[in-house]
């Protein structure tokens, strides 16, 4: 059994006689998850049951007081709750998601956009939440939430946020950053209102982003002036600022994708990012034995649940932009202790072991690690990261013939909005690929590795505002 | 445990309040998940929402945004409203600043904070520069990986681009890095100093500051050598340079073995090696080897090296590895 080779191999992270605070908390970190290593006799499971009731819980009884913080991220807790309920396989029932449809509605700000509760101002951040959310609970007509979006006035929301340098702040006066671009490109796709417009000059900010150690930051920095005017906008030098993080990465990353139907044709202006930087830095993230396969968000920083989603989901982006181990792979079957069928670059079973043996709360709810408490945040993350190492979701041409064949000519820019249709919905997970630790009753949901939605909510949200119908799977799919 | 000071008299019972009327926070929906606030929090709130609504901006305004933005620093609609609030009024900066200085401290992990200090400093200017690198080295000293600070002192810097702010960065980095060598934030910093942030007075002589830095670099490898930071530092000065990994083979050598009995006695600054702790042979270094051999196209000597990690040295990489050697193969 897997649980062997981890016992068997594990050494802590070398200190070279030359201890500092980073190899001192390493050390700790360690020392407590020792405690949580799986064994050969006790396969782990997934206490889907304590982890349900703790989401219930959330929901009926409300959020303790030490969620006051994210008073200006309601529609976030919202999102966080109802997708791990979608990851696990859970649906709701009416009355509960017409509760959560009048709540994120009243979250819409008069302007545009969505605020972090109810007259609060609009940003990016909950916008990706409350739309996603709508994405699980939503429907079309009266009073199911997606057509009160108001989608004219997001745009112009949108608009009014974005900077010479193709980037976005998050809200006004508010920073620029990565995530709020990812946020932005996932809303504007799934309601159909992406415009080359909108994403000019974004994916060479996206680019600039990306950082020596391959990964990406926060944000970069285009001025070297204090006054920020377009003309002093430069070409060269873009310093990313803040180093490569995991967050980020996802976020860049995906963007990236996202970005793809509209970068430029011509070499001479189109953006790049290093690719095999970025796979070296996304699997670097990943804990050794000791650490439990773990991801981390940073060179030298902790193993945390919640980047399991983060970069352990970054894995299933690869392939959309054109890494596709199996392409290179060779034929010689190694004698590994599991058929291998996995083609992925990163070890899916230590992740799910770190998850599944240091993840879970025992009292439900999963968590960044031991002995800390459980939250919604990392309740979301751990169980998506979960799915990312179960399932491989992979852009299929069969798939795209499907939903290319279906398709009927409505609007305008018909060809780049097929394109970015086609190019969200094609994802899909090729039988007896997925690889469940623990045993069948561990499965959660697979999730789109862009949106982290299931596929069938996006299929349905897309369907809706791009007038399409969803043409039926003739392979099985998830 | 310390004694809290009770909560201040609510909003509703203040008669210098009594002229407005708190606004609530939902009309018609019954939320899901609904946060269980303080009573203080809920007072101050419907007030804020109230305010925001009609448009005030005033003193007892910013008091208001201060009381809201001190139980709830995530709020940037109470931190956006403050911002406007302070440049409607013409508020005295220095004020603003003295109060950031202490809310910065105590709410060091969220953005608000650091993005608010930023507004303030790109309004007074040049001369709150200086001051402000003074006040993040503090914040450094007890928050060493702190991303927001860190991006803050970047930005800083990039934004003023002045010389006189440039002047002591490699000294700070230096005792950021002496004090943990594994401080990735600390090396992203001088990466960031040093190659993507223009050529300043005294460094134009390019070869020179690319030595200066492999010296470093090297210098660190070597009191600690399985250390991530400063080897992906190592990769991207050589990128970022131009130069061929190979440049280093002779210093790389050196950490994939396992460690020699006794010291050399002649100390070589170009190739350091490995002090007395080191736990050899280093993954990293088995992993430089192998990229220096593939660059040389000795893919044979490669896939050596990269089937011992993938079989012993790095094993939870071992997908990696493979897939390193098959990509190797296939060209
Ligand atoms: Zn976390």
């Amino acid at each position: 059994m897997a649980a062997t080779t981890i016992t068997t191999t594990m050494h802590p992270v070398p200190v070279d006689a030359f201890p500092t605070l980073t190899s001192t908390t390493q050390a700790e970190t360690e020392k407590v998850l020792r405690e949580h290593m799986p064994t050969a006799d006790k396969p782990p499971t997934l206490q889907k049951n304590p982890h349900l009731q703790f989401l219930i819980r959330n929901f009926t009884q409300g959020m303790p007081s030490r969620y006051m913080s994210y008073d200006a991220s309601q529609p976030w807790l919202l999102f966080w709750t109802l997708q791990a309920f979608s990851v696990l396989q859970i649906g709701m029932d009416p009355d509960t998601k017409q509760r959560a449809i009048d709540m994120l509605l009243e979250c819409q700000h008069p302007d545009g956009g969505f605020g972090g509760g109810p007259k609060q101002a609009p940003h990016l951040l909950p916008t990706y939440a409350a739309v996603c959310a709508l994405a699980i609970v939503g429907r079309p007509g009266q009073n199911g939430g997606w057509d009160s979006i108001d989608r004219k006035k997001m745009y112009n929301f949108f608009m009014s946020l974005k900077q010479p340098d193709g980037s976005f702040l998050v809200s006004q006066h508010s920073e620029v950053d990565t995530r709020g671009i990812y946020c932005l490109l996932v809303v504007a796709t799934l309601l159909d209102i992406i415009t080359p417009e909108l994403v000019e000059g974004t994916a060479h900010f996206i680019a600039s982003c990306q950082t020596y150690e391959g990964g990406f930051s926060s944000t970069s920095q285009p001025y070297y002036s204090a006054d920020p005017s377009p003309a002093n906008l430069l070409p060269f030098p873009r310093p990313a600022l803040g180093e490569a993080h995991g967050g980020y990465t996802f976020c860049g990353l995906a963007s990236w994708v996202m970005l793809q139907p509209f970068l430029p044709s011509t070499s001479t202006t189109k953006p790049s990012i290093d690719k095999n930087k970025l796979v070296r830095w996304l699997v670097q993230m990943q804990g050794v034995q000791a650490e439990m396969g773990g991801f981390k968000g940073r060179t030298n920083k902790l193993v945390d649940g919640c980047y399991s989603w983060w970069v352990g989901g970054a894995f299933g982006l690869l392939d959309s932009i054109g890494i596709n181990p199996t392409s290179v792979a060779t034929p010689e079957a190694d004698g590994a202790d599991w058929v291998d069928v996995d083609d992925s670059l990163f070890n899916r079973k230590a992740l799910q072991e770190y998850i599944l043996c240091a993840g879970q709360h025992p009292a439900g709810g999963l968590r960044d690690k031991p002995p800390k408490h459980a939250d919604a945040y990392h309740t979301l993350y751990c169980l998506s990261g979960l799915s990312a190492a179960q399932h491989k979701l992979s852009p299929s041409s069969s798939r795209r013939k499907q939903l290319a064949d279906a398709w009927v000519q409505v609007g305008d820019n018909m060809e780049l909005r097929q394109r970015i249709f086609l190019d969200s919905l094609c994802y899909s997970e090729e039988e007896g690929t997925d690889t469940v630790v623990g045993g069948a009753a561990n499965r959660v949901n697979a999730t789109h590795p862009i949106f982290n939605l299931t596929v069938t909510h996006t299929e349905a949200i897309m369907g809706h505002f791009y007038g399409q119908t969803i043409p039926q799977k003739t392979t099985r799919l998830s | 445990m310390t004694d809290k000071p009770p909560p201040p008299t609510p909003y509703s019972e203040r008669p210098e309040w009594s002229d407005v009327t708190p606004l609530a926070q939902y009309e018609k929906a019954n939320p899901l998940a609904p946060i269980l606030y303080t009573e203080e929090y809920k007072d101050a709130t419907g007030y804020l929402r109230a305010v925001v609504q009609s448009g005030e901006k005033s003193e007892r305004v910013l008091q208001l945004t201060e009381h809201v933005i001190r139980l709830n620093p995530a709020h940037y609609s109470a931190w956006q409203y403050r911002y406007e609030t302070v440049v409607a009024l013409d508020w005295p900066l220095d004020v603003e600043m003295t109060l950031m200085d202490e809310l910065a401290d105590k709410f060091l992990k969220t953005y608000q904070v650091w993005h608010h200090r930023r507004l303030l400093i790109m309004c007074i200017g040049l001369s709150a520069a200086g001051r402000e690198l003074g006040y993040i080295k503090q914040i450094l000293a007890q928050d060493e990986k702190n991303y927001h600070t860190w991006s803050h002192r970047q930005w800083l810097l990039a934004f003023f681009n002045d010389e006189g702010l440039w002047a002591g960065e490699l000294d700070f980095i230096d005792t950021m890095v002496n004090r943990d060598l594994r401080n990735n934030s600390a090396w992203h910093h001088r990466f960031f100093v040093v190659f993507q942030s223009g050529v300043r007075e005294g460094e134009e002589d390019r070869e020179r500051i690319v030595r200066r830095e492999l010296v470093y670099v090297k210098q660190h490898i070597s009191l600690a050598p399985n250390n991530a930071s400063a080897w992906n530092y190592l990769r991207g000065l050589l990128d970022f340079n131009k130069l061929p990994l190979a440049t280093i083979t002779p210093f790389v050598k050196l950490y994939t073995a396992p460690l020699p009995a006794a010291a050399k006695d002649i100390v070589d600054v170009d190739n350091p090696p490995p002090g007395q702790g080191a736990e050899l042979p280093c993954v990293a270094a088995v992993e430089f080897l192998a990229d220096i051999r593939e660059e040389e196209r000795n893919v044979d000597e490669a896939e050596t090296l990269w089937r011992s990690l993938a079989d012993e040295l790095d094993t939870i990489r071992k997908k990696y590895w493979e897939y390193r050697i098959a990509q190797a193969r296939s060209v």
